[in-house]
């Protein structure tokens, strides 16, 4: 008996909930009231209370303070909905009319090949976005025929930027009575004192980014632009044999076997390294610039500083994600009007003080001491066109390919040579795909 | 009928005082032992997760993941019932699951009294099919799948994920009643049909009601099942006015962000429904269960 008023409990509210869910489901253009008013649909997945999250909360205040009949009609996403459904979502009628989405060839620049973005060239040149950009963040903007970035129309604008530098310890180096290094041997040198000291100084994690950025950011202190040309957009050929990755994978394993990096760190995360370094077990780390806030908030226990990569001209960075027009988009203006407030001087700044690294800010604007380190470094920089781009964009599944030859480095499972040869076959064929 | 109960109440009594009189020997300890180390194995994210939601940020990160939280910050469940309007989430998932468990039941039924009971020819690779569409990754189904919605107007509504779901459960559950009607005693058959019942009457009045437990086991099933799945529903739920539960967890995994603070205050709003209607059906289930495993 009981079962049974169960089962028709349940088949009652299913049917009528599912029966109101359908028919109530609002239109994704909305349009009622005067014939005038309009939405426009924006898409983001930048946290709340992260800088771009708080910077672009006030640019929708600005935006429908300006355009009085338009209501902005924002939609948090996660960053792996975006990432998996953006090509069906874009291809359907159901495409915001703008929204964040992944900088590089396999994302932006698959989607731009497909026909689904919007060129922006035309309003880039009018509005003056191609001169509030630096060449190596317009990089990421332009995409050609083929989706490789660096030249051809605009599909994206970049906001905000990110590059790698290291974090340390203000009170552990004052400990050691270690300088902020200006060289490459003050900084091995001051990681050699660490490792005298019982200390193993940096916090790294192979199993995810952070290892190969550091073999990166060791590779780019013997390269300069040409070499980054020719790795990243395919410029000229690159040879895994030649001075910039050969050091940088001996130079990476030297660096285990001194020390400088624990040996079970192969199979360490990203989150792993965050929490070594907040937790103060570890000095050093060397990381981007996302970090920058979560430092802020939850470093408790010591004083921290950063610093850019003793000795390199160049260094892992690029532009943040983009805004993207959607090609189905239904208020085109709507959405370049929007970008157009986003790299406004006042967003930028905003976004800067909320401790993100804008790409068009004031410096003298920036009023948080710490922000304007971390801006400073940035402009420093750019202005020595120093943003050399991650090193897993090249190919697509590159960066596992990276994760486990890193991982190899670290385990000392194979030599620096053998290593080389492994990420050398993917690059290469992924050339070969590509017509190259 | 009460005294009938009460002797089968009897019979179960007296099987359980059979089973004590062998009294605990050293094989049962052991058995014991491996218990409460599984139980303790399974218990240990939940204890996790649930010690993580608890925490601040600051506390998790200066004192790693395994440290006791001080004291119950509870922001962050605030914090992300607001965040992603999870009352919302609720209610698509109640509307989704449910709708899937009734109409993929009633859907398992009546194909298996085809292939059970009326034994229609060919049924054997019937069956195979059903089972090979139930063993297809749901990647490999995302495009068609997404093409047929976009054709129909259905894309990003939830009737598309209810018809999908009810399609993919009915054939693991058509699968399995198939078995079970199988094996039904054909002579309550005959003697309803000899009675002048239809086919149809048959069905619901005698098929139906007897395979009961096993249709009320299928049916809590297949309401967890949907109410985990996370790629279809991410696929085809866009607005995130349409979102389930799982989906909005993924909110807040970034891309070299991850809060691990939020994300255990998600996790435990997450799986709280669950548990909970587990905790009210698992009667049934048991009961379920067991009835299959005398007969």
């Amino acid at each position: 008996m009981s079962k049974k008023g169960i089962a028709a409990a349940f088949v009652a509210a299913a049917l009528t909930l599912a029966a109101c869910g359908s028919s109530g489901s609002p239109a994704p253009s909305a349009g009622g009231g005067s014939p005038e008013a309009r939405t426009l649909t924006l898409w983001h997945y930048e946290g709340k209370t992260s800088a771009m999250g708080v910077a672009w909360a006030d640019a929708i205040k600005k935006f429908e303070a300006s355009h009085p009949n338009v209501t902005v009609k924002f939609e948090e996403k996660g960053f792996e909905q975006i990432q998996k459904t953006a090509g069906m979502v874009l291809g359907s009628d159901q495409a915001p009319d703008i929204m964040e989405y992944n900088k590089g060839n396999a994302t932006a620049g698959l989607l731009s090949k497909q026909g689904l973005l919007t060129d922006l060239s035309e309003e880039a040149a009018k509005r003056g976005w191609d001169k509030l950009l630096s060449p190596s963040l317009q990089t990421t903007a332009r995409y050609d025929e083929r989706g490789v970035m660096g030249s051809g129309k605009w599909f994206g604008v970049p906001n905000y930027a990110e590059y790698v530098m290291v974090y340390y310890n203000k009170d552990a180096f004052a400990k050691q009575g270690i300088e902020v290094p200006a060289t490459y041997e003050e900084f091995t040198a001051a990681m050699d004192k660490f490792v005298k000291a019982g200390v193993t100084p940096v916090s790294t994690g192979g199993a995810e980014y952070p290892a190969q950025q550091i073999m990166y950011q060791l590779a780019l202190s013997k390269a300069q632009r040409p070499w980054v040309d020719a790795y990243q957009l395919y410029k000229g050929k690159v040879d895994f044999h030649g001075p910039e990755l050969t050091y940088g994978a001996t130079a990476f394993a030297d660096w285990v076997k001194k020390g400088y990096v624990a040996k079970d760190s192969a199979g360490l995360k990203a989150e792993d390294m965050i929490v070594g370094f907040i937790s103060g077990k570890f000095p050093v780390l060397v990381s981007g610039s996302w970090l920058y806030g979560r430092f802020g908030s939850d470093v408790k226990k010591f004083k921290w500083g950063t610093f850019l990569w003793p000795g390199n001209q160049m260094s892992a960075g690029s532009s943040g994600n983009l805004w993207v027009v959607p090609e189905k988009s239904k208020n085109k203006d709507l959405a370049y009007d929007f970008i157009d407030i986003t790299m406004s001087k006042d967003i930028q700044n905003e976004l800067g003080n909320a401790g993100g690294v804008p790409v068009a800010a004031d410096p003298a604007a920036i009023t948080d001491e710490k922000n304007k380190e971390l801006i400073e470094n940035f402009n420093k920089l750019s202005a020595q066109d120093g943003l050399a781009f991650y090193p897993d964009w090249p190919a697509p599944g590159y960066y596992d390919v990276l994760v486990s030859g890193v991982q190899e480095l670290i385990n000392g499972s194979k030599a620096p040579d053998k290593v080389l040869d492994d990420l050398a076959q993917p690059y290469n064929d992924n050339l070969a795909d590509i017509g190259n | 009928m009460t005294s009938l109960s009460l002797r089968r109440e009897e019979a179960r009594r007296a099987r359980r005082a059979r089973g004590h009189v062998t009294g605990p020997g050293p094989g049962r300890w052991a058995v014991l032992a491996a218990l409460v180390v599984l139980a303790v194995v399974m218990l240990l994210p939940f204890a996790i997760v649930t010690l993580n939601a608890l925490k601040s940020p600051a506390e998790y990160s200066s004192n790693g993941p395994l440290s006791l939280p001080r004291g119950f910050y509870l922001d962050g469940l605030v914090e992300f019932w607001n965040r992603v309007d999870f009352g919302r989430k609720l209610l698509n998932s109640f509307v989704i699951s449910a709708s899937v468990a009734v109409l993929a039941v009633v859907l398992s039924v009546l194909n298996a009294y085809a292939l059970g009971v009326g034994r229609v020819r060919g049924r054997l690779w019937i069956l195979v099919v059903f089972l090979m569409a139930n063993t297809l990754p749901q990647e490999a189904l995302a495009y068609p799948l997404y093409y047929l919605s976009k054709a129909t107007g259905l894309y990003d509504t939830r009737l598309a994920v209810i018809i999908i779901f009810t399609v993919v459960q009915s054939a693991f559950g058509t699968y399995l009643l198939s078995a079970v009607l199988g094996e039904f005693p054909r002579e309550i058959i005959e003697a309803a049909a000899m009675d002048g019942a239809g086919r149809w009457r048959v069905l619901w009045r005698i098929v139906v009601p007897i395979s009961r437990p096993t249709l009320s086991v299928m049916m809590i099933f297949f309401f967890i099942w949907t109410w985990n799945e996370f790629f279809l529903p991410l696929i085809f739920l866009i607005s995130n006015d349409n979102q389930t539960v799982p989906v909005s967890l993924g909110v807040l995994q970034g891309d070299k962000m991850m809060d691990a603070t939020l994300s255990s205050a998600s996790a435990l709003l997450g799986i709280v429904p669950a548990v909970a209607f587990f905790l009210i059906f698992q009667r049934t289930l048991t009961r379920g269960v067991t009835v299959g495993a005398v007969k």
